[in-house]
């Protein structure tokens, strides 16, 4: 058989098998955003507020902040969903995989954000602070607006970046069995002994959702570099 | 409750021993393979650009764990079968080379042209001009961001439990299926991990902080 009638053999079973498969990838994708928006909301609470700890004052918060962040970096995100779903279940703690997968990818994400926002806030000259602080703003004042609006042209793009990686790793939660595509892909690759076919529908489900997000920071990061890069 | 805590360790660490092993035959692949995207890239190549273009988003915006599963179970569907260390170095690499591919592109981007046309104006062929003019000046940039990618290709090896390469989260997961103590065993693993790649990360800031020194 030619290489040309040997893809189309292999593309026709996508015609028969597709209404069969369209409903539970399509339940599985809602999943796998579920779990993203929420693990993604997760970690930019978290994020935030480990980032205030390693700018606070208190040297105790600063290096409590600081550990956090060196730990939720450096151990990877599927340990995590394992120590929350396995490893908590001996000590009374039962969660649903969606729960622990959302808790487990925000805490992880946490870290990633809280870099991030320090790094813009850091990079705000010192005189921003003095200044805002000079014309009578509370420190909470200046952080709302002098601060912020300062820091989230440099930090929104890399944002957007974690973004996309907490939907990649979205696709750990079905390691836990959180029905999202890659468990729904499994299921389905089991059942039908196609595994190559609903893989590779896996795989294009996860780059179409990515795409976007993907040109959506290379166009933040063009937009809010716009008369910063001309600086020596 | 801690007297299985050596025990815990030793099979542990077996596993790490294979951890790095993908790690670095996943890395060895990211390091060739995105080098060679990055230099194809550059050159006048009709398609190169979109072709090389198209491979960094495809392996960059597909989960690693999809990957992987594509490359382990997929393939089978066409008669290839891979063992899961195997597959877990070639799917890690393959993911890695759209990231080697961009940190090369930028290190390359970040030497000054005038530095390409210098080595021309003295008679260097381009391919003695990347070896000796461009690749040592964007060697020094690309270090930390490679570096960084070491990290989160540690972290993402733990995706090779799912294929049953005896890593290090596989063992766990047989360790916790022959005792209970699940917390402890989790927490051990997660500090294994952490001393795995804290070293690096240290690295990765010894690194920067020079590179700041001298700009």
């Amino acid at each position: 058989m030619s290489l040309l009638a040997e893809l189309q053999a292999f593309f026709a079973v996508y015609a028969l098998k597709w209404p069969e498969w369209s409903g539970p990838m399509g339940r599985a994708v809602i999943v796998t955003l579920q779990i993203t928006a929420l693990a993604y909301a997760l970690g930019l609470v978290v994020g935030l507020v480990v980032a205030l700890g390693r700018l606070s004052r208190n040297p105790f918060l600063r290096r409590a902040a600081a550990v956090y962040v060196e730990v939720a970096r450096g151990v990877p995100a599927l340990v995590v969903l394992f120590l929350i779903y396995y490893g908590l279940v001996p000590l009374g703690v039962v969660l649903d995989a969606v729960p622990a997968a959302v808790i487990g990818l925000g805490l992880s994400a946490g870290g990633y954000v809280a870099e991030i926002v320090r790094a813009g806030i850091g990079a705000t000259h010192r005189g921003q602070r003095e200044a805002g602080a000079s014309i009578g703003l509370t420190p909470l004042g200046v952080y709302r607006f002098i601060l912020i609006p300062q820091a989230a042209r440099i930090a929104l793009p890399p944002l957007v970046g974690v973004l996309i990686a907490v939907l990649k790793d979205s696709s750990l939660a079905s390691l836990i069995s959180a029905p999202d595509i890659m468990l729904r892909a499994k299921d389905i690759s089991s059942s039908d002994f196609l595994p190559l076919h609903i893989l590779l529908v896996a795989g294009a489900l996860y780059f179409v959702l990515a795409l976007p997000l993907s040109a959506a920071a290379s166009a933040l990061e063009r937009r809010m570099s716009r008369g910063l890069k001309s600086r020596p | 409750m801690f007297e299985r805590v050596p025990y815990y360790i030793g099979v542990l660490l077996k596993g790490a021993t294979v951890t790095v092993g993908i790690t670095l035959g996943a890395l060895a692949i990211a390091l060739a393979l995105g080098l060679a995207l990055a230099v194809l890239r550059t050159t006048r190549l009709p398609l190169a650009r979109p072709f090389v273009r198209s491979w960094v988003e495809v392996f960059r915006d597909i989960p690693p764990l999809t990957q992987l599963f594509i490359i382990y179970f997929g393939l089978t569907y066409v008669g290839i079968r891979l063992d899961p260390f195997t597959a877990a170095v070639v799917g890690l690499g393959l993911n890695g080379s759209a990231y080697c591919a961009e940190i090369f592109r930028s290190g390359f981007s970040a030497v000054h042209h005038g530095q390409r046309e210098a080595a021309a104006s003295i008679g260097m062929t381009p391919m003695r001009a990347m070896r000796f003019v461009v690749f040592p000046q964007a060697f020094r940039v690309t270090l930390p961001p490679l570096a960084n990618y070491a990290i989160g290709l540690i972290k993402d090896t733990a995706v090779a439990s799912a294929v049953a390469a005896p890593e290090i989260l596989f063992r766990a997961r047989n360790l916790t299926s022959e005792t209970f103590e699940t917390p402890l065993i989790y927490l051990l693993v997660a500090i294994l991990y952490f001393c795995l790649t804290f070293p690096i990360a240290r690295l990765v800031d010894r690194l920067e902080a020079r590179r700041k020194a001298w700009a």
